[in-house]
């Protein structure tokens, strides 16, 4: 199979995925729906609607032949094992740490050759921010290492 | 209602609070304008979680003059790099940067600011007398013509900004299904929430967009690193002579109505506007051998048009609640935050912050010219900030901004969740606004469509007799086959 036609794959599998769990959802007595719908009609009818605009699609990348689209480059990939490695830091250390590091990080991957510029960078950016966001606005953010020594 | 709504309009400038925050908005526009990637929709998804703790006018003018200014601001990288910061100014590169090759670049830039300010205030102008006619005639809409109206706003998403109508039309019904996410709204009853509670109110538009717009850009972003950036050297910013006045005139007018028309209809924005701006220019100019070697004309038509789109894109998304933008689909976000339920109940229940809004349009409008006469050279060396400092910092403004809407840490992951989609959509021409767009509508669709079946007794051709909605289905239909069909008919011909 060409490559072209990986996308209208996950989009059909996608499609029928959510038929299949809609199918499940419960329906609700006669006397609540009345005339209207059920819940799951909606979203079932979405996604039938959505499976004809494939098959147009799919006929479309047929007669087109479309170029496929070249794979990402490392930097690409590379941030989005950043935002892996921030969901981790966030959760088992504290978020600002997470942004921290992935602020550094990704001026690094991105090709900031000045390592003083890409700390400063990590460590000025969110410690703006968590100003004007605790100072300022009153947002309180979750505790980690970080914020239980702020919080207390 | 008259004098309310000028009192309101003239409030804004004896409001040194809203007019200093403008004056802020606008430096920021003009900024994120300037870099390239960024944009109006990215900087208002960006801003919107700073506008939560803010008075509703002022919320709205934040994110209002983000719109205009930047809007506008994308033309200063368009003529002084050949980098068009927001899709919008794509047309003013066609001459912009020729013209500043040349050696005119303050002229070229003269004639951007002139013609974009003149459009934006037209616009504005537009605004202040359509909306409430608008208004009056929504007054009259139920449930089957709301349903009919939100189906033809999605249906016009098959032609929003890049992609083409299929895969735009497959993004908007995405959007729709997200919209369905979380308890049904009539029964309760929960749907692809996984168990997952947070969920029980649906998907919020906030990190969504944030993920969709910013987080997304950065991950394309990424794959520019390696380009270099030559700036064109400018003196000063010159204001067009009486001469070029006299050449443009004509041209501005035109894309002011163009665009105020293109950016009134739903789904279509300022990139549509300032093309067909800049093509009806060339059309009816005198000089078309000058077109591509750095026209004023050229230059004038696309701005005045894509800033004449913004004021015209305000108009459905404040009167219907149907966004004509990406952009405009987050101050309609930012409308709702904040209470003020878009349609005609706005029009007559709020008309003085509604008109203290398009009062802030207009001074943004203004503001932006001052700023882009006497700083753009400023601005200009912005755009120069390396895309490894600006991006990782637009990563930590994206998640606390996601966090800050509810204060829990789900959003942060939808965001960069979205963020992922978005990129991978984009990468293989799916744009993102009809995702966007299509998530806000989806709501709307699905309650009035219930809300007729019951009117109806649950036959649904009853809304084909109802003669608004009929008319809004039919052009809905025509919005999606019309141009096959003309097509068809034009082949038989031949």
């Amino acid at each position: 199979m060409k490559n072209i036609y990986i996308v209208p794959l996950i989009l059909t599998i996608f499609s029928l995925a959510v038929i299949a769990i809609a199918f499940q959802l419960d329906t609700s007595p006669e006397m609540i729906v009345g005339d209207s719908m059920q819940a799951r009609s909606f979203p079932i009818f979405l996604m039938i609607l959505k499976l004809i605009l494939i098959g147009i699609l799919t006929f479309q990348f047929y007669k087109n032949n479309p170029k496929p689209v070249a794979l990402e480059k490392y930097h690409t990939w590379g941030s989005m094992f950043l935002f892996l490695l921030f969901y981790l830091l966030t959760v088992y250390t504290d978020m600002f740490i997470g942004i921290f590091v992935v602020i550094f990080l990704m001026s690094i991957l991105w090709g900031e050759k000045r390592i003083w510029v890409a700390f400063l960078t990590a460590t000025i950016t969110p410690g703006l921010v968590f100003m004007l966001f605790d100072f300022v606005l009153k947002i309180r953010f979750p505790r980690g290492i970080l914020m239980n020594l702020y919080y207390g | 209602m008259f004098e309310q709504a000028i009192s309101a309009m003239a409030s804004v400038i004896v409001d040194p609070y809203l007019l200093g925050l403008i004056f802020a908005t606008t430096i920021l526009g003009v900024i994120i304008g300037v870099l390239p990637g960024l944009g109006a929709t990215t900087g208002a998804a960006l801003l919107l979680p700073f506008t939560l703790t803010m008075d509703p006018v002022h919320a709205i003018a934040v994110l209002a003059t983000i719109y205009v200014s930047a809007t506008f601001a994308g033309s200063i990288t368009a003529i002084l790099i050949n980098t068009p910061g927001t899709s919008a100014a794509a047309a003013t590169t066609f001459d912009g940067y020729p013209l500043a090759q040349k050696g005119e670049a303050g002229r070229a830039l003269g004639i951007a600011v002139i013609s974009s300010t003149v459009g934006g205030i037209f616009s504005v102008l537009i605004l202040c007398f359509a909306a409430p006619l608008l208004a009056r005639v929504a007054y009259e809409f139920r449930s089957p013509e709301y349903f009919a109206l939100t189906v033809f706003g999605l249906s016009m998403l098959a032609s929003i900004s890049a992609g083409g109508a299929v895969k735009n039309l497959i993004g908007g019904i995405f959007g729709v299904w997200l919209s369905t996410i979380g308890a049904e709204r009539v029964t309760g009853i929960e749907r692809f929430m996984f168990g997952n509670y947070e969920l029980y109110e649906g998907l919020h538009f906030v990190p969504i967009f944030i993920g969709l717009f910013a987080i997304s850009e950065l991950l394309v972003q990424s794959k520019t690193v390696d380009k270099i950036i030559k700036t064109v050297s400018m003196k000063a910013v010159k204001l067009p002579t009486l001469e070029d006045y006299k050449k443009i005139w004509k041209t501005i007018l035109r894309s002011c109505g163009i665009g105020t028309f293109i950016g009134v209809l739903p789904a279509e924005g300022a990139t549509v506007a300032s093309m067909i701006g800049y093509s009806e220019a060339r059309r009816w100019s005198k000089n078309k051998k000058e077109f591509g070697k750095g026209s004023i004309e050229g230059i004038a038509g696309a701005e005045a048009a894509n800033n004449a789109a913004t004021g015209g894109a305000m108009v459905p998304t404040m009167v219907l609640g149907i966004p004509g933008s990406g952009t405009t689909a987050i101050i309609l976000v930012g409308l709702m935050v904040h209470g003020l339920r878009p349609g005609v109940y706005l029009f007559t229940e709020q008309v003085e912050k509604v008109y203290q809004i398009f009062g802030s349009m207009f001074v943004a409008n203004v503001m932006f010219m001052l700023m882009g006469l006497y700083a753009a050279k400023l601005f200009a060396r912005v755009s120069l900030v390396p895309t490894q400092i600006l991006w990782p910092i637009v990563f930590a403004l994206s998640v606390i901004g996601a966090y800050a809407f509810q204060g829990q840490l789900l959003d942060v992951w939808l965001a960069l969740i979205f963020g992922v989609i978005g990129f991978f959509a984009r990468r293989h021409g799916f744009s993102v606004a009809p995702i966007a767009v299509g998530l806000i509508l989806g709501e709307m669709v699905e309650t009035n469509l219930q809300h007729s079946l019951k009117m109806f007794d649950g036959a649904w051709w009853m809304i084909l007799t109802q003669p608004l909605a009929l008319m809004f289905l039919v052009f809905a239909f025509l919005g999606l086959c019309g141009p096959m069909i003309f097509s068809w008919i034009t082949k038989q011909k031949d």
